[in-house]
């Protein structure tokens, strides 16, 4: 078995599409009964001033179905998880959760992921961690380990196979 | 009363932010606190949400189900961490027929989900369970004479129907702590502002940026330094600063600290032990400890 049904963003994942699909259309129709287009959530968007993310226009498209256009779209992946428009909507709408929805939906559907998503990925699902313990350099350049300061040793899955076991079942799960 | 937690350490905080982990477990034993270490963690699946939910909701449960072998509430001191854990226990909570489907995965580690275990970040541990009194017994070199801006974090305070350490709009629980330490706080416009941690995967000039801006206005507002408590936010604030300053052409000079380092620092810890050798930032320009 290998793990490469969730690295390969190639590979269309059929099941898990129609999953995220499904969550999509729950959310499209919560938009569609409450947001007003008030664009709160714009306003205080993290992401809004600098690389000009419109959360309330995604709440419209998403009420429009226009689903694929902004899963081809680079400005989902500019969501900073700041959770300010979902705390913020009158209506308790959470542009951030259809953002998510959308992004997953994309790497279901075997778009290319951005920047180093692959390699955070791919370093998770093989030790189960974002990366290995680093050796540090403290301020007058001496280099440290966890093993130097006296730490405990890194806690992680010991025994790799099993917990690859467990992922994988994320990656062939039938709905 | 001892409270015994077992120590999420997650991967960033337990990879390279060794600062924050040797201040926490220097200076909460010191308030009765006995930190457990369990083999076997992985990542919280926060910083993969945007891939795929299911996994991040797996990955948490999976953690949350091995410190529950282990009969143990779980102490996360990264903000993300606490989320994930938090927000995976309380899907599952309202959602059997998810928790049935994790729990059926987790059965190829012999794990089990229940949700019964508390979840607690440093901010809470700190001001609610331990308490603000308690804390100020045990300062011995009171931070006198500086002020501090604090930084929460988004993942820390949002979103709050998932309930969250301190209040997403005027959280006060770490001025409080720093107040009971022997310095000042002060508002400011962008205590709330992002750091943009999580853009370093796939935009790493707009992180940056974030971060800058973020820190050009501490610095502007004549701070004598910024504090966090997150090691993604602490990340780019500290050894990233000067990267930061480039991308909004400033020269940045705040020293940024944990808030376990500031702990400990008052309760008369020695720098050496609290990680200050790892912060990048210009920390040694204050004169503590
Ligand atoms: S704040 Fe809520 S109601 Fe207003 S535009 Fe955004 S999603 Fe719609
Ligand atoms: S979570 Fe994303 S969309 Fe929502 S306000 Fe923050 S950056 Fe904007």
């Amino acid at each position: 078995m290998s793990i490469t049904d969730l690295t390969s963003m190639g590979e269309p994942q059929v099941e898990l599409k129609k999953e995220i699909n499904d969550r999509l259309s729950k959310l499209q129709d919560e938009v569609s009964d409450y947001c007003y287009q008030c664009a709160k959530c714009t306003s205080g968007c993290e992401a809004h001033k600098l690389l000009e993310l419109e959360p309330h226009k995604i709440v419209a498209l998403l009420k429009q179905g226009l689903i694929d256009e902004m899963v081809n779209s680079d400005i989902i992946w500019t969501c900073m998880s700041c959770f300010k428009c979902r705390e913020r909507c009158p209506q308790k709408i959470a542009p951030v959760e259809i953002l998510f929805a959308l992004k997953n939906l994309a790497v279901a559907g075997g778009k290319q992921v951005p920047g180093k998503y692959t390699s955070v990925l791919q370093s998770v699902l093989s030790i189960g961690l974002i990366q290995d313990a680093q050796s540090v350099t403290t301020k007058d350049m001496k280099t440290k380990t966890r093993d130097d300061l006296g730490l405990p040793p890194l806690s992680k899955p010991d025994d790799p196979a099993k917990f690859q076991a467990g992922l994988m079942k994320i990656a062939v799960e039938k709905v | 009363m001892k409270k015994k937690l077992a120590l999420y350490t997650g991967c960033l905080m337990s990879t390279e932010q060794y600062g924050y982990e040797l201040s926490v477990r220097e200076s909460l034993p010191l308030l009765d606190v006995q930190l457990v270490d369990i083999a076997g963690f992985s990542c919280c699946g926060e910083p993969l949400k945007s891939v795929n939910q299911l996994l991040t909701l797996y990955l948490s449960a999976r953690n949350l189900a091995i410190a529950e072998k282990h009969n143990l509430d779980v102490f996360a001191p990264c903000a993300m961490c606490h989320l994930a854990l938090s927000e995976c226990k309380q899907v599952l909570q309202n959602n059997p027929d998810m928790k049935t489907r994790i729990n059926e995965m987790l059965a190829a580690e012999e794990l089990t989900f229940e949700g019964n275990g508390e979840i607690v970040h440093t901010v809470d541990l700190l001001h609610d369970h331990i308490g603000i009194e308690e804390i100020a017994k045990h300062v011995k070199k009171p931070l006198k004479g500086l002020k501090f801006a604090t930084h929460y974090g988004c993942h820390l305070i949002r979103p709050s129907e998932i309930g969250r350490p301190d209040d997403s709009e005027h959280p006060v629980k770490i001025e409080a702590i720093i107040s009971v330490l022997g310095a000042e706080t002060a508002k400011y416009p962008e205590k709330l502002d992002c750091c943009g941690g999580i853009l370093q995967i796939n935009l790493d000039e707009s992180a940056l940026t974030k971060s800058g801006q973020k820190l050009k206005a501490v610095q502007n507002q004549g701070f004598d330094g910024l504090v966090d408590v997150c090691p993604w936010c602490h990340k780019m604030f500290d050894a990233r600063q000067v990267k930061a300053g480039e991308t909004v052409a400033a020269k940045l000079n705040v020293p940024v600290f944990y808030l376990t380092q500031l702990l400990g620092l008052a309760f008369g810890v020695k720098k050496e032990k609290l990680g200050l050798d790892f912060n990048i930032s210009p920390v040694d320009k204050l004169e503590i400890g």
